[in-house]
């Protein structure tokens, strides 16, 4: 049970202890511009971040569920991140819980508790935040007295590694589903029923899936099936869609923060979801279908979230802007709107093949940001494996383009490890480099720049839920790094090139957590408790730690990394539902092995919701 | 035209950077819509200076900085409409208009004052914190370990202290005010003044500092050293 003191805010001078023992102490104090207060309020919610504020901050969805839920009458929506270990280092000499940083309250003293999930390697930091806030672990130690534990995010369309800790997960996109869990709990509560009977109600909204009521079962170490627990709770949770993006709360008031935080700029969010069907690429898959906003009211957004927050930079965001369908409209506009305030405009994730010549001058006009382009792969039949439908001509173009604007360096992503990959697959990236090496070094010399730079940032294959490539096996880090080798080696000589190899041991428990299934809760909290913090850090990742805790559990890491899935078998994380059918990603697959590219999704529909398209899709 | 304002930083926002306090001055003026100067170049930014820099953790009841702006805005209407742009925590309170011919604040900057607020790790009397304070005007030399780009070593600071004074003491608390040289390039920092303070009241413990003022040379219109 919870005592009084839950509910006492730390004060000033226990404060000023804290923030003096760590080294960023901007990071804990709230107080940004646009920062919600409130007087009156009967519900309190804390949306947590389980990483630190530079990163949370920067977390679009975060800012839009800010807005949403402090938009509701009488609902106090603070924020907490995930404290640096100097942090809890000082939280736990003192003896004091972690806080929130618009009323510095413990979080055992609100109403609900919300993570955002964003990546898999920040599951011990959820621990922590629970630990140090007092709040037991699993669900099933709670009783309604506790504060209701709740996750959403990308990471929860597979929900299974966490299920044991939440109480209820939240599956896809939040701004509508966010105000129905809160008004469910704000009634239960003024009822006084007992946690099942909210749990239970809870079942029944669109997108939420309740853990407690399915149970796993596994036959011989591995997951068979799931027993539902509940009649009243759906067979299959289904995720949730906003199906009017321009009508969609926006952020609204952005908050500004005092340090200087990841993305630090005025974010717009131009369209939801992509339709290229990129087979390795989750998010193309969990954010469908497109939902563009329009021109008019992107433009009254920014000039909205410019005046309001004082910022000199803008960034369109989406999965993919350059496929807007009314860029070449908008940019302009917008540039020249903006170039008036000396305010810049930046465009992440374009993609090569939609760039233009003349819209690279016009960023230009303002300031001139980095160039990254990711072919993903270096070979054209890769390419048509992973169905990133982009040509070597369609990079070449591109980046003359570029080159010729006055850019002299350029950052091309890369991954490797991928199904049905060959030696030569790798040493294709180091062609492609040398190509783009070569069109800037035809140019001119009065026509280029100098210090040219080609940067090729190499990354580890991860194969996950929801996507075409959920059943493969990932290799093994030995292969990995004799690959990284290969790549090294066929680099040589190419002027101007620099490799970035992301290390590949992280990646492992990456791909152990993202097709993992309700046994590595335990592995989890072990892990937890012997000291994982902050695993993606390099400087914090613990790989002995995470091994003792798998085998503490009789469980390994092979079985979940490097093990290809049998085509029929059942996925833990099939228990949801995604929207996009198995079928569908079957067939993707199936095309995948045999380097068959399937078309875009604007020029046609693939049916990947099945029966459903027409009732979710109206591109 | 430039303005020269102060402007008071206290509370959490203490707990900031000068190079925050620079991010979030020249967001709160975009915010106040001031008709901005800004630098030529790639780059653009407003031309803002600071007298001096304010160490993140200590508050202030007065930092002085210029700012040039494209077009006339009154002292007071700067002042009004900056304030309803700025947190919680910092508060423009002075401001005038400065001639082109002024020289640069940090050039004019001499001295500060400070209430340095001690946490000792066990109780003394007022008596101990005067003599203590005493015993350090009294000294020719006061040495301390100061941190510098080569790595600590000892420095006498006795030059940089110009006075000081016992202010009270409480239960669990001392308060001193102190007045040290400041300039460009350097002068007293009130974290060395109170760790020498520590060493002869034969205590640890942690301290909290709060500037008082900014004192100038060469302009009637800024506080100066008397």
């Amino acid at each position: 049970m919870r005592g009084r003191e839950s509910f006492v805010l730390l004060n000033t001078q226990v404060m000023d202890m804290l923030l003096s023992r760590v080294e960023k102490p901007a990071r804990y104090i709230g107080s940004e511009w646009n920062m919600e207060r409130k007087e009156v309020y009967d519900f309190r919610f804390a949306l947590c971040f389980p990483d630190v504020y530079e990163i949370g901050m920067s977390h679009l969805g975060s800012r839009i569920l800010y807005r949403v839920l402090n938009d509701m009458d009488g609902v106090y929506c603070e924020r907490c991140y995930a404290p640096w270990t100097d942090m809890e280092q000082a939280l736990r000499e003192l003896h004091e819980p972690l806080f929130t940083l618009e009323t510095k309250s413990p979080l055992k003293g609100f109403d609900i508790v919300g993570f955002s999930l964003l990546y898999e390697m920040c599951y011990t930091n959820v621990l922590t935040m629970l630990d140090l806030s007092g709040i037991p672990f699993l669900a099933s130690e709670r009783d309604e007295s506790w504060p209701l534990i709740v996750a959403g995010g990308p990471c929860t369309v597979n929900p299974e590694p966490i299920a044991e800790i939440m109480d209820a997960i939240l599956l896809g996109d939040g701004e509508e589903l966010e105000p129905e869990l809160v008004e469910c709990v704000r009634t239960a509560k003024r009822e006084g029923v007992s946690k099942r009977t909210l749990l239970e109600r809870l079942s029944e909204i669109e997108g939420v899936y309740v853990p407690s009521f399915y149970r796993p079962v596994y036959e011989n170490g591995r997951y068979v099936r799931t027993e539902r627990l509940s009649e009243k709770a759906p067979e299959h949770p289904v995720r949730r869609v906003v199906r009017d993006l321009d009508h969609a709360t926006y952020i609204g008031r952005q908050l500004v923060p005092h340090m200087q935080i990841v993305h630090d700029r005025v974010a717009v969010e131009v369209m939801r979801g992509c339709t290229r069907g990129c087979r390795f690429c989750q998010a193309g898959y969990i954010y469908r279908p497109v939902r563009e906003r329009t021109k008019e009211t992107l433009l009254a957004q920014t000039r909205d979230l410019v005046r309001c927050t004082g910022y000199d930079e803008v960034s369109l965001l989406s999965l993919s802007t350059g496929d807007y369908s009314e860029l070449h409209a908008l940019l302009p506009r917008i540039i020249d709107d903006m170039a008036e305030q000396k305010v810049s405009v930046s465009l992440p994730s374009l993609r090569i093949d939609s760039i233009l010549k003349d819209d690279l001058e016009k960023m230009q006009t303002v300031r001139k940001g980095g160039l990254t382009f990711a072919p993903e792969a270096g070979t054209q039949r890769m390419r048509d494996v992973i169905n990133k439908n982009v040509t070597e001509d369609d990079l070449l173009r591109a980046v003359t383009d570029a080159f010729t604007a006055g850019w002299c360096g350029v950052k091309l992503y890369f991954m490797i490890g991928l199904p049905t990959e060959t030696d030569e697959d790798i040493t294709g990236i180091a062609d492609l480099a040398r190509k783009v090496s070569n069109c800037f070094y035809r140019l001119p010399k009065d026509k280029r720049g100098s210090g040219f730079r080609v940067t090729v940032s190499v990354s580890t294959f991860v194969p996950k839920p929801w996507t075409a490539f959920q059943w493969c096996a990932q290799n093994r880090q030995e292969e990995i790094v004799r690959k990284q080798q290969l790549l090294k080696t066929a680099l040589k000589g190419v002027r101007g090139a620099e490799l970035h190899c992301h290390p590949s041991v992280l990646s492992v428990l990456e791909a152990v957590f993202s097709r993992g299934d309700r046994r590595l809760n335990a592995v989890l909290i072990d892990a937890y408790r012997n000291g994982c913090r902050f695993d993606s850090w390099a400087e914090h990742f613990k790989p002995d730690a995470w091994a003792a805790a798998f085998e503490a559990n009789g469980l390994t890491m092979d079985e979940y990394a490097h093990r290809e899935r049998d085509m029929q078998e059942p996925l833990p994380w099939e228990t949801i539902d995604a929207l996009v059918t198995v079928s569908y990603l079957r067939r993707e697959w199936a095309r995948a092995q045999e380097a068959r590219t399937t078309k875009d999704c604007r020029q046609g529909c693939n049916g990947c919701f099945g029966e459903r398209c027409e009732d979710y899709c109206r591109i | 035209m430039k303005i020269i304002a102060a402007f008071e930083k206290t509370k959490e926002i203490s707990y900031t950077s000068h190079l925050d306090v620079q991010r979030t001055l020249q967001r709160a003026f975009r915010r106040a819509n001031l008709p901005l100067a800004f630098s030529k170049g790639f780059n653009p930014h407003p031309k803002l200076s600071f007298a001096t820099a304010l160490a993140t953790g200590y508050t202030s009841a007065g930092e002085w900085l210029d700012v040039e702006l494209d077009g006339d805005v009154s002292p007071e209407d700067f002042m009004t409409r900056v304030n309803a742009a700025l947190p919680n925590g910092m508060r423009f309170h002075s401001a005038f208009v400065a001639d082109d011919s002024i020289d640069t604040l940090s050039k004019m900057l001499v001295a500060a004052n400070y209430l340095i607020t001690l946490y000792p790790d066990a109780p003394f009397d007022f008596e101990a914190l005067d003599a203590a304070v005493r015993a350090i005007l009294a000294s020719d030399e006061v040495i301390v370990e100061k941190k510098t780009k080569s790595g600590i070593r000892p420095a006498n600071i006795r030059p940089e202290i110009l006075e000081s004074e016992a202010v009270s003491v409480s239960d669990n608390t001392a308060i001193v005010a102190v007045t040290g040289t400041l300039n460009a390039a350097g002068g007293l920092r009130a974290g060395t003044f109170a760790r020498a303070l520590f060493e002869r009241l034969n205590r640890n413990g942690r301290f909290t500092a709060h500037r008082t003022a900014l004192l100038f040379t060469g302009s009637d219109r800024l506080p100066r050293l008397d």
